[in-house]
């Protein structure tokens, strides 16, 4: 048994702050009232914050320790077709692919939403439509997301969503 | 004489190539399926369900599931291959390689079995495999067991004897493929 440090707390306050700020505006406010542009507000808020923290936060919260690498990624798509088991202390390299998904969407939905409450955009069909695709996309890669942790926590040994809120992987 | 030249019975994946292509293609189809079902569902919810109007769109899907399902097994057979490729070296790699997963699928061996039995058959030691599986020797040793058992065979010396039985009774590697290619 090897516990190691991972997530520092700006991390995972991140992550689970997007996580309810997603589900509130995608479940529960009206779009167009107030309380959903705040959440909104929020959410981009939290991604401005998560893209200075991959410049200047500690190990694991580097974009330069899980830059994309389709490379890397078809390396662990190997090590799960032989059953290999290869642990990545930060982001897997598949995992890193989903973060940077899920960043641009998230990012692409409060620019969108913004965008609506401008004079320019207010009312312009295909903004909200892509507002619109962009919840459905954000949608499926959640669940995506979700899956590929539930996968991975089996095939690893390691409990991953337990690692997100203590901030410690423990190896077995 | 070229790689390539020596092992021409392997043009779907070569040593260092790697499948971005098919990775593609499985992304762009699990696309599709999520468009689809996000398609269906919003019907539902709109009341569009006349029998006429969803077959199509559930035929469609049922056919990309299919379809992603088939690949993605064709995607982790190219990538065990492959990495089978890079444990075994020198010329005779290709025919072993072939005789190998010919008899890893008659035996039923599942991938990590099939990943534990080319590291054996290479010679690696129980500690070797382990450490570069990530795990534990009793795994390893567990692994093996099934392996020998499902093969017939008493132990590593057998295994490989009958790999190499394979090898010297069928016709020459470069004669024959050489004939072969003419």
């Amino acid at each position: 048994m090897q516990k190691i440090k991972v997530w520092d707390p700006v991390v995972r306050l991140f992550h689970w702050s997007l996580v309810v700020a997603f589900a509130a505006n995608a479940f529960y406010t009206k779009p167009g009232r107030d309380l959903h542009q705040w959440v909104g507000y929020i959410v981009a808020g939290l991604i401005a914050l998560r893209l200075v923290w991959g410049l200047v936060g500690t190990r694991h919260a580097r974009f330069a320790d899980f830059l994309p690498s389709p490379r890397a990624a078809l390396g662990q798509l190997r090590d799960m077709a032989t059953g290999r088991r290869r642990i990545h202390a930060g982001h897997s390299p598949l995992g890193a692919l989903m973060i940077y998904n899920l960043l641009l969407t998230m990012a692409g939905l409060a620019a969108t939403g913004y965008a609506m409450t401008t004079v320019a955009f207010f009312g312009v069909e295909w903004v909200e439509e892509l507002h619109e695709a962009l919840v459905v996309w954000a949608e499926v890669s959640i669940v995506a997301h979700v899956l590929a942790v539930v996968v991975e926590s089996r095939r690893l040994g390691i409990n991953l969503p337990k690692s997100m809120v203590t901030g410690y992987k423990t190896l077995p | 004489m070229t790689d390539t030249e020596l092992r021409p019975e392997q043009p779907l994946l070569r040593r260092g190539d790697r499948p971005y292509g098919l990775v593609a293609l499985i992304l762009f189809q699990c696309f599709c399926t999520a468009f689809f079902i996000y398609d269906v569902t919003s019907d539902l919810e709109e009341g569009l369900t006349s029998l006429f109007h969803m077959f199509p769109e559930l035929a469609a899907t049922a056919g990309l599931v299919l379809g992603v399902s088939f690949e993605m097994r064709a995607l982790a057979g190219l990538l065990r291959r492959q990495a089978r490729m890079e444990q075994s070296l020198g010329v005779a790699s290709g025919a072993l390689n072939d005789v190998m997963e010919g008899y890893f699928r008659q035996w039923g061996l599942t991938p990590s079995e099939q990943d534990v039995a080319t590291f054996t058959i290479k010679g690696c030691s129980i500690a070797d495999i382990a450490e570069l599986r990530g795990s534990a020797e009793g795994t390893v040793k567990t692994h093996l067991n099934a392996i020998y058992r499902k093969a017939g065979v008493q132990g590593r010396g057998q295994l490989v004897s009958v790999l190499i039985e394979d090898l010297m009774g069928g016709p020459l590697v470069g004669a024959g493929k050489a004939a072969a290619q003419r």
